[in-house]
């Protein structure tokens, strides 16, 4: 049970982060160049996406649970650590935030550079949306289905990222901008937290450990990933000039 | 081809190739002891923030 509730939650903030800079681009494209190309590329991105996610998680869930468990908590311990440092190294000031407004108007310069043309459809915006929505939408699908396959809770999984996308793409629409007021750097070290914490869980028993305590393991393995996290961050935060995006 | 490979690599490896490096040595040394009849569950939660905190340090040399 708890297990899926972190599941869930994982799987929503992973989403909820990459929708939020993929919601950017598309903002930026339709703005200046008109909604219908951009939203054409991202539904066909999503659509993409979803076959993946519909064909390869319950290919997944056939594979051994042991190798699974070893291969799949690797890669998410390794995907938890590149977040996890990211999300230290901007919190602690060795590098600068990331500013969805500055990506907004970087976004609306070059799709007005980028020039329109005469008749027809709008290639660039539908190739711009596409790829963004395409790239960043991957990495949630594998962070859906590994998370899911491990957990045998693809559905759970897959529902945290349709609550996210639902919720952006909502608040996108609503205001029309971006969502710069979106603590991303606090999400992105959420994330980055259970994936590390999931990850060490699993690619632990893949190598045959037995966790103390089994399950509750993981509990204690989240609150050890917290407090180490933010005392990195601390630590390097002391010595750190400010860093400006 | 060549750019797809990497694109994959950059993927699942990131800033850092040491992090990736000190997993898959942490893994062995936790499937070593497994095998030799030893208590593992302790190497992956102190060698992996370990590893983190040696790429940090790393970055943050390179930063100034």
């Amino acid at each position: 049970m708890t297990g899926n509730v972190l599941v869930f939650l994982g799987a929503a903030l992973a989403s909820a982060v990459e929708m939020v800079e993929t919601l950017t681009i598309v903002l930026a494209l339709g703005v200046t160049r008109g909604w219908r190309a951009p939203l054409q590329g991202t539904a066909a991105a999503l659509a993409v996406l979803a076959v993946l996610v519909v064909v390869l998680g319950p290919a997944l869930e056939a594979i051994p649970i042991g190798a699974l468990r070893l291969v799949v908590g690797s890669l998410l311990l390794l995907f938890g650590l590149q977040w996890l440092r990211k999300a230290i190294l901007r919190a602690s000031g060795f590098k600068p935030l990331h500013d969805e407004e500055q990506a907004f108007a970087d976004g609306v310069a070059a799709a007005r550079a980028a020039g329109h043309e005469s008749a027809g459809r709008d290639h660039y915006a539908l190739v711009i949306a596409f790829k963004s929505t395409l790239l960043e939408g991957l990495e949630v699908a594998f962070i859906v289905l590994t998370l899911g396959a491990n957990q045998g809770a693809t559905g759970i999984a897959a529902a945290g990222a349709v609550v996210a996308l639902v919720v952006v793409a909502f608040v996108g629409a609503l205001v029309r901008h971006p969502l710069s007021r979106v603590p991303e750097n606090t999400l992105k070290f959420a994330v980055g937290v259970m994936l590390t914490s999931f990850g060490t869980f699993w690619a632990g028993e893949g190598v045959g450990i037995d966790w103390p305590g089994s399950e509750v393991a993981l509990a204690v393995l989240i609150v050890l990933t917290i407090a180490w996290s933010l005392a990195f961050t601390r630590l390097l935060a002391r010595q750190a000039s400010p860093v400006t995006a | 081809m060549r750019r797809a490979v990497h694109g994959i690599v950059d993927f699942l490896v990131g800033d850092d190739i040491g992090i990736a490096v000190a997993v898959a040595l942490l893994l062995a040394a936790a499937w070593g002891l497994v095998e030799a009849g030893g208590e593992a569950w302790w190497v992956l939660p102190v060698g992996v923030p370990a590893a983190l905190w040696l790429s940090l340090v790393r970055a943050r040399r390179l930063a100034r």
